[in-house]
């Protein structure tokens, strides 16, 4: 990669490590773009080095930052990126509805289909499942647990022997975390059954998929709830101790948004950066390339929503681009949720 | 570009015209209507959405507290995608939560405990239709009064309203095209008789002047009555100019066939004085043709209702006492006692002075040639009237007017054409004078008097 520099910079307002990846432009007066994404590098790069092999003329900048950050960061100076991604949905539809995002008007985006898309300005271009991985350990004493329910009775039964050995997001901290909660507790009123089961289990909260595969692959953990099956994919097929679970009952689906700013700097590399992210070449990239999963209802076959489909099919519970994700954002809302959150973790299983 | 004026383009444009701005005028009815409609639709939407979240408020930890029910905010946004907002507000206007904060009504409550308001509004540059709730908590002891604000952006309102405009839009559309295309049948009915009467008229003999005969509307058959009655009098003429051709023809034969007859016998004489004999006679037939020619020369010329010559001012009594002076020497030959009577004062009218003068000298002769003695020429002021009195044997007053005809004559005089009266009546009309004939002087003769019209200043 001799156009690829990488570089870790300390971005001192916010206090968190940013990665930036840069790729010059090989023409004299480059076209600039600069993307800013909650998406590691490691899974966009493929993406990123097709695009500029597309458009070498233009000067591309991705700055890898976490969900949160990235809202605020966005809403203090909206006009200092082009595109926006982030797998938070609710945070990413709030700034779309309150008119940050600029419409993209091309064939592309006026062909992508309907429930992944809000306005032809918020366009949903992954297709990542909520899973669940399992060590070997686990599997081979108390058999794997396919569904949500077998997952509360395996809690239930073996409470002291999973002691300290489930980890989950913390729903406080992460967003991500609280956007699975809200929905799951949308979903079934039995989840709060399975908090407090988690609560039991003294299940450890972390901030990021990535800590729960660390301590999985480490050993020190035997379940990981909840966790970007993008991400657990590689992880999972590189290491035979852990196995991915996708719940038989619900599988949630999370979608990586993507949006120009409606003050991007330079829109018209914007345009065709978002353009590419939907064509079918650059969802052609997601679905060989990376394990995010490509939208693109064209293609089929390994790495696509479509083979979710095909495998998971009644399972798969997309979250919908509707104002209802507004009602995740509620102060209240959220206040009342992690109040009962923190609750039913804390408490003790009456049933047993 | 000039555009021929036209009845069916006169009638078209009169009609067309208010039937498009009928049409607009319906057109913009069926726009607020649709966009009234719409909004009755959509601000159903707001009222549950609002009901939906008011019902969710509680009093909790010592203040308002909402659990925000997803579906409150779903059902604000249809297949238009609209951008949606919400805000929840306490009795002192202090915000409670909501992701944004919406204007609220600047009018006091009434006090109703459930009122709901809606209105248009125009915020961060996007035009929102808001929903506005005020109303309170129901529980035992908080009676907490809140408001509810939603509001959402207008596509799916635009959109409901472009589909109904549509649907109407055919409608107008029909309906206008169905009037205009009567309205030209309707036009083209209505000036179908025109075309026939037009048919009518092209397709006549053009020497007849026979009535038109044919069934029109009434307003067309008052019209057909008027050609009608014109015809009857080209008819008239016509007749008038037959006869009168007829009479002329006739007039200048005999002279002619004189002057031949003449000639003839002439030719079979071999005596000198036999030949300056029939020239002698020739001639004084000849002059008197060529003078009756020449008469009927001005008739034709008087007689054309086209001739309309230059007046100029005449002095009346000088042309009398100038006419008077040529014609003296005949009259004293034939003894006739040829006089003058004029004011001293200049009488001035508008005329042609060859004209006058010739029908004074008509008037003249005539009187010479039917045995007057005396004749007088009088000329008087206020009104200006010119009069030739004679003591001749006068002419009965019943036939006084048909002397006027031409070729009418008082006796079988020889010399005369009978044409010189109607020559003075022409000249007469030329004037816009009065001809009349009178009786002359102790009811004996004739006075011919041309009354000339007001005053010439």
């Amino acid at each position: 990669m001799k156009h690829l520099v990488a570089l870790f910079v300390l971005l001192f307002p916010l206090n968190v490590i940013a990665e930036v990846v840069h790729y010059p432009a090989d023409t004299e007066r480059p076209a600039q773009l600069v993307v800013h994404g909650a998406l590691d590098v490691s899974h966009i790069r493929p993406l990123l080095e097709d695009f500029h092999r597309r458009h070498p003329h233009i000067d591309l900048t991705y700055r890898n930052l976490d969900t949160l950050p990235l809202y605020r960061r966005f809403l203090a100076s909206p006009d200092k990126a082009d595109i926006l991604i982030s797998s938070a949905m609710p945070w990413q539809y709030r700034l779309a509805n309150d008119g940050h995002a600029r419409p993209l008007d091309t064939p592309g985006a006026q062909d992508w289909p309907a429930w992944a898309r809000w306005r032809h300005e918020l366009f949903a271009f992954t297709f990542e499942p909520i899973v669940m991985v399992v060590r070997r350990e686990l599997v081979e004493r108390y058999g794997r647990p396919d569904s949500h329910t077998e997952l509360l009775a395996t809690l239930r039964d073996h409470r002291d022997e999973l002691s300290g050995r489930v980890v989950t997001y913390d729903p406080q901290r992460s967003g991500a975390g609280y956007t699975y909660a809200i929905e799951e507790s949308r979903l079934s009123p039995r989840y709060w059954d399975l908090v407090t089961a988690l609560g039991d289990v003294d299940t450890s909260l972390v901030d990021t998929t990535g800590e729960m595969l660390e301590g999985l692959s480490e050993g020190r953990y035997w379940i990981g709830y909840n966790l970007l099956g993008s991400y657990a994919r590689r992880v999972v097929n590189a290491d035979p101790d852990l196995e991915m679970v996708v719940p038989d009952d619900y599988t949630l689906v999370i979608q990586r948004l993507a949006f120009m700013a409606d003050q991007a700097p330079h829109p018209s590399s914007a345009a065709h950066f978002l353009d590419y992210l939907i064509s079918e070449a650059g969802q052609g990239v997601i679905a060989e390339q990376t394990s995010l999963g490509a939208v693109h209802p064209a293609l089929s076959g390994p790495g696509t929503a479509d083979a979710w489909r095909a495998e998971h099919g009644n399972a798969l519970r997309p979250l919908t681009l509707s104002p209802g994700l507004l009602a995740t954002l509620d102060d209240l809302k959220r206040q009342a949720l992690l109040t009962r959150w923190r609750r039913e973790f804390g408490r003790e299983d009456a049933s047993r | 570009m000039i555009t021929r004026d036209s009845l069916y383009r006169r009638l078209l444009t009169w009609l067309l015209l208010p039937l498009l701005a009928l049409g607009g005028l319906m057109l913009f009815q069926a726009w607020l209507d649709a966009r009234q409609t719409a909004d009755r639709a959509f601000d159903r939407l707001l009222e549950a959405s609002t009901l939906a979240i008011a019902e969710q408020v509680q009093w909790q930890d010592e203040r308002l507290w909402l659990d925000l029910p997803p579906v409150a905010l779903e059902m604000l946004a249809t297949d238009a995608e609209e951008r949606v907002f919400y805000a929840i507000y306490d009795d002192r206007g202090r915000f409670v939560t909501g992701n944004a904060e919406l204007p609220g009504m600047a009018d006091a409550a009434t006090g109703a405990d459930d009122e709901l308001h809606y209105r248009d509004i125009q915020w961060r540059g996007m035009a929102l239709r808001e929903g506005i709730r005020r109303t309170r908590l129901e529980d035992w002891r908080q009676r907490e009064r809140f408001e509810v604000r939603v509001a959402h952006t207008q596509e799916g309102r635009e959109r409901l309203a472009h589909q109904l405009l549509r649907g109407n839009l055919a409608y107008i559309l029909g309906m206008a095209l169905l009037a205009a295309a009567i309205l030209v049948i309707a036009i083209r009915t209505a000036l179908a008789p025109l075309t026939r009467l037009r048919r009518a008229i092209r397709a006549r003999d053009p020497r007849t002047l026979a009535p038109l005969e044919l069934p029109l509307p009434r307003e067309l058959a008052e019209l057909r009555e008027t050609i009608n009655e014109l015809l009857a009098r080209m008819r008239r003429v016509r007749a008038n100019q037959e006869r009168f051709i007829g009479d002329a023809s006739h007039q200048l034969r005999t002279p002619l066939a004189g002057l031949s007859a003449r000639a003839e016998l002439a030719l079979r004489q071999d005596d000198p004085a036999q030949w300056h004999q029939a020239l002698v006679a020739m001639q004084e037939t000849s002059a008197r043709t060529s003078r009756l020619a020449i008469q009927l020369l001005s008739l034709t010329r008087l007689d054309n209702p086209e001739y309309r010559p230059e007046l100029a001012p005449v002095a009346l009594d000088e042309l009398a006492r100038r006419t008077v002076k040529q014609h003296w020497s005949a009259c004293h030959r034939d003894g006739v006692d040829l006089g003058v009577e004029a004011p001293t004062a200049t009488v001035q009218v508008q005329g042609l002075d060859w004209q006058l003068e010739e029908a004074l000298g008509n008037l003249i002769d005539n009187g010479r040639r039917y045995g007057a003695r005396r004749i007088t020429v009088r000329v008087t002021d206020a009104p200006p009237v010119l009069e030739v009195e004679d003591d001749g044997p006068g002419i009965p007053a019943t036939k006084r007017l048909l002397m006027l005809r031409p070729f009418h004559r008082g006796s079988d005089d020889p010399d005369g054409s009978g044409l010189g009266l109607a020559i003075v009546d022409g000249i007469a009309r030329t004037h816009g004078a009065r001809l009349s004939l009178e009786d002359g002087h102790d009811a004996q003769g004739l006075r011919v008097i041309l009354r000339f019209p007001g005053d010439p200043r």
